[in-house]
């Protein structure tokens, strides 16, 4: 019997990249809000910039927070695992143990910030040291995301790492190769964290204060790593400026500065949008780059296309569903609590 | 072997059950519980019943904390520990089913989002949105155990799939419908002895009366519509593979046996603190009904992934990671050509991504004790039979040169001492050691591969005769290689063997 083939692509590529690079934005914005929320919290709590009841405030919204950036991290893990499974998987087994620990992080960080959450809602404070267990969790997490993704565009390190070393006790030695991009990533969630700050507390002027400072100093300090981060992948430079990322990546400054004017005159709704718009950008810089690291190794341009129309045409109509679906209770559950208050 | 082996020193079944059994627990109470809490609720909301509303949302927290937390983040696991223990199985399924799984997704987030909403609004919603959102929360759960449980039960029974590949003809396949309604059983029974936790640890009186004997009510339901299913579960198995597992796989049959023992146990408990004396019903009971829960689920989930082999994908790729479809270029040109990541040592590879999915080499399934006493003749032609063996076992499709670096890096491990000398036996009990170590891994006494009988009335010489042939009697028999110490105690154990004795 002639075995069906798996070495396939179920839909055209340039679907699968903008279903992967638009969910792994979603994830991205509510992975900052969360990151750069904590972060945010701690260091005016502890600077006493802040009053309890402001950080109770802000960490009843982190278990949330967690479950947005767990539920919507899924779906670009999924589209990536299609697209780049040896790649990926390859670096994942490298460091088995590290990429593991990863969900006994999340899940730590995730119970700590509900005790946080539930602590602030019975004591009046939200509880530094249970919010800082959790900040370690999710820095955890971000580096050893760096690491593995690092690796994975550099399939040689892998196969040399591996050769060395099965155990899974590996971590990615070639530190200078993610130091930068993992700062950016944090310093970015900085950003879109004050971003979120300013939204929610827009009615405090210390508060607002404090969003203001965090997007501002956030984005100055995230465009200076990750210009940083740029120039230091050297022969890729001029690669990279030939393909339309280069401007994809202006246009995100752009739309940073944009989306800043957009906040500072308290107009969230456009601010919201242009920073989301410019984080899409980024994001399709950093995928170029991924491109380009794996040129001559990997194209995904090589898989052959097999479309399953049906399930793919079941997933588009689910997913236009769960918007609907979405909307209705976020507005019954946002137009109840109005109307309680 | 396109991928680079992760290798621990647990075993991997062992580290997939500790993330599945505990996800899949924790995930089907969050459906069952989501249905629990909305009908409850609508019940209690009807009769005015304020106390039960109290009684519900201390068990929606409980809820909340539990599934949204543990059950999401060990569903997230299992895709993290199946990429890292079977990564050619995982991109295989994914390639196909990778719409499923977005599917799936699209209902995960809404079912995440109605949970939260659910939880946070028992004081601020209306009562007709709550429920509503209540009844959200368990459709979209139970959508998302429809869409993974069409995968699972792919991964069982491909059906139609084999030949044409089609998304519906695997998704729909033989086992589909038994095992959803099977689990949307265990859904309604989990909910039940999740609420029974909780209640016993309310005030005895009559509210905790009633609410132990309702939830009670709900864990019977459950464990009835469950029993049914099992059996019609089985049956949709095709019976090639029920009858292969009942001839040479004690695993699931054992599994089976347990988690029958294990569902009459929770049914006894449920009944007698349930339904009879509910007042009685403490946090010792209620506790050990849910330890009783989670390992008949373990047992269960064993049996469906033991019956599987010697496949993780019936049909289509074995538990090792070798893919059927490959088989005469395995045989062709070995499993060292189509490795893409090497150590340099061929036999540690060999061993690795043949046997070392399943077996180790001193810990769990050991292969040293399994090879102490023998040599490397020995070992090079059981692995080559290793389709044989008992235990339905994926064959070694590599070359006969592999066959033999596997044989040299285990017997590098192992004692190579004779047996007697390891083991300190003489006489009949060496002989059992040597039938142990030399025949019994295919020829298991009182199962089907059972020779003994045909040892009745026979001489030692016969026996030695026997013993010198052993390499032309069939596929796969390995020669007989053990010394004169050995061979003399192995003769002697045949006999009793033969006279139906000893055994």
């Amino acid at each position: 019997m002639n075995l069906p083939d798996y070495q396939f692509i179920s839909a055209p590529l340039w679907l699968v990249t903008l279903l992967h690079l638009l969910t792994f934005t979603l994830h991205l914005m509510a992975m900052n809000f969360l990151l750069g929320g904590v972060i945010i919290t701690l260091l005016s709590s502890a600077r006493k910039r802040w009053d309890d009841a402001t950080a109770v405030k802000f960490a009843r919204l982190f278990p949330a927070a967690t479950a947005a950036t767990v539920t919507l991290g899924v779906a670009p893990l999924l589209f990536l695992q299609l697209v780049y499974p040896r790649q990926v998987y390859a670096a994942a087994i490298v460091s088995g143990w590290f990429w593991l620990g990863v969900i006994a992080a999340v899940i730590v960080a995730y119970y700590a910030l509900y005790r946080a959450s539930f602590a602030g809602h019975r004591t009046g404070r939200a509880g530094d040291a249970v919010l800082l267990l959790a900040l370690v969790g999710l820095l955890y997490v971000s580096l050893v995301y760096s690491s593995v993704f690092s690796m994975a565009e550099q399939p040689a390190l892998a196969h040399d790492l591996y050769a060395k070393d099965q155990s899974g006790l590996v971590w990615n030695p070639a530190v200078g190769d993610y130091a930068l991009r993992w700062l950016h990533m944090v310093l970015g969630a900085l950003t879109v964290g004050g971003f979120f700050v300013g939204l929610l507390g827009r009615n405090d002027v210390e508060v607002f204060a404090t969003g203001k400072r965090f997007f501002i100093g956030g984005m100055v300090a995230a465009a200076l790593a990750g210009m940083v981060y740029l120039m230091s992948l050297e022969q890729l430079i001029g690669a990279f400026m030939r393909t339309p990322a280069i401007w994809a990546l202006t246009a995100s400054v752009a739309l940073s500065l944009v989306s800043l004017h957009f906040f500072v005159r308290k107009n969230f709704w456009l601010s919201g949008v242009t920073l989301f718009l410019s984080v899409m950008g980024m994001v399709y810089a950093r995928h170029t780059v991924r491109l380009l690291r794996l040129a001559g190794q990997f194209d995904p341009a090589s898989w052959r296309v097999a479309p399953q129309w049906s399930p793919l045409l079941m997933f588009l109509a689910c997913f236009v569903v769960m918007l609907i679906v979405l909307v209705w209770m976020l507005r019954m559950f946002f137009g109840a609590k109005k109307s309680a208050a | 072997m396109n991928y680079p082996f992760w290798d621990v020193p647990v075993a991997y079944g062992v580290l997939m059950a500790v993330i599945a059994v505990f996800h899949v627990f924790v995930s089907h109470f969050a459906i069952g519980g989501g249905l629990y809490l909305v009908v409850s609720e609508q019940l209690a909301r009807k009769a005015g019943d304020t106390r039960r509303l109290e009684f519900l949302e201390k068990l929606s927290k409980f809820f909340v904390l539990v599934t949204l937390v543990a059950g999401a983040l060990t569903g997230v696991g299992i895709w993290f520990i199946i990429g890292l223990i079977a990564p050619t199985a995982t991109e295989a399924l994914i390639h196909n089913y990778v719409w499923g799984w977005a599917t799936e997704w699209t209902f995960f987030v809404v079912e995440i989002a109605a949970a939260m909403i659910y939880f946070y609004g028992w004081k601020t919603m209306t009562p007709r949105a709550h429920v509503t959102v209540g009844w959200i929360y368990f459709v979209f759960a139970w959508l998302s155990l429809f869409v993974i449980n069409g995968i699972v039960t792919f991964m069982l029974t491909p059906g139609q799939w084999l030949a044409t590949g089609d998304f519906w003809d695997g998704f729909f396949n033989p086992t589909f419908w038994p095992s959803l309604v099977l689990r949307t059983g265990v859904c309604v029974m989990l909910a039940g002895l999740y609420a029974l936790l909780v209640a016993s640890r309310c005030e005895v009186g009559a509210f905790k009366a009633r609410t132990v004997r309702y939830s009670a009510g709900w864990g019977v339901a459950g464990l009835a519509v469950t029993a049914l299913c099992q059996y019609w579960y089985w049956k949709a198995i095709p019976a090639a593979v029920t009858a292969k597992a009942l001839q040479t796989m004690p695993t699931p049959i054992c599994s089976m046996e347990i988690s029958a023992w294990l569902a009459a146990g929770i049914g006894a408990l449920l009944v007698v603190f349930g339904l009879l004396a509910p007042r009685k019903l403490g946090f010792g009971a209620a506790a050990a009904l849910m330890v009783l829960g989670l390992a008949w689920f373990g047992a269960f989930e064993w049996f469906r992934e033991s019956i599987r082999k010697p496949y993780i994908l019936a049909g289509y790729i074995y538990g090792n990671g070798a893919e059927v479809a490959e088989t005469a270029n395995y045989k062709k040109n070995g499993y060292l050509a189509q490795m893409a990541f090497k150590t340099g040592d061929d036999g540690a590879d060999l061993f690795r991504h043949a046997c070392r999915s399943c077996h180790t080499l001193d810990g769990y399934k050991a292969l040293k004790p399994a090879f102490d006493g023998t040599d490397r003749a020995f070992i090079a032609a059981i692995v080559r039979a290793t389709h044989l063996l008992r235990g339905n076992m994926p064959p070694f499709l590599g070359t006969t040169a592999e066959a033999d670096k596997i044989a040299d890096h285990l017997g590098h491990h192992t004692d190579r001492r004779p047996l007697a000398e390891i083991y300190k036996l003489e006489g009949v009990e060496l002989g059992r050691k040597a039938y142990a170590i030399r025949c019994g891994k295919c020829h298991v006494i009182g199962a089907a591969s059972d020779k003994s009988k045909s040892f009745a009335g026979q001489s030692a010489d016969d026996l030695n005769s026997l013993l010198n042939s052993a390499a032309d009697m069939g596929e796969g028999m390995p020669a007989y290689t053990g010394d004169a110490t050995e061979r003399k105690a192995l003769v002697a154990f045949l006999q009793t063997l033969g006279k139906g004795g000893q055994k």
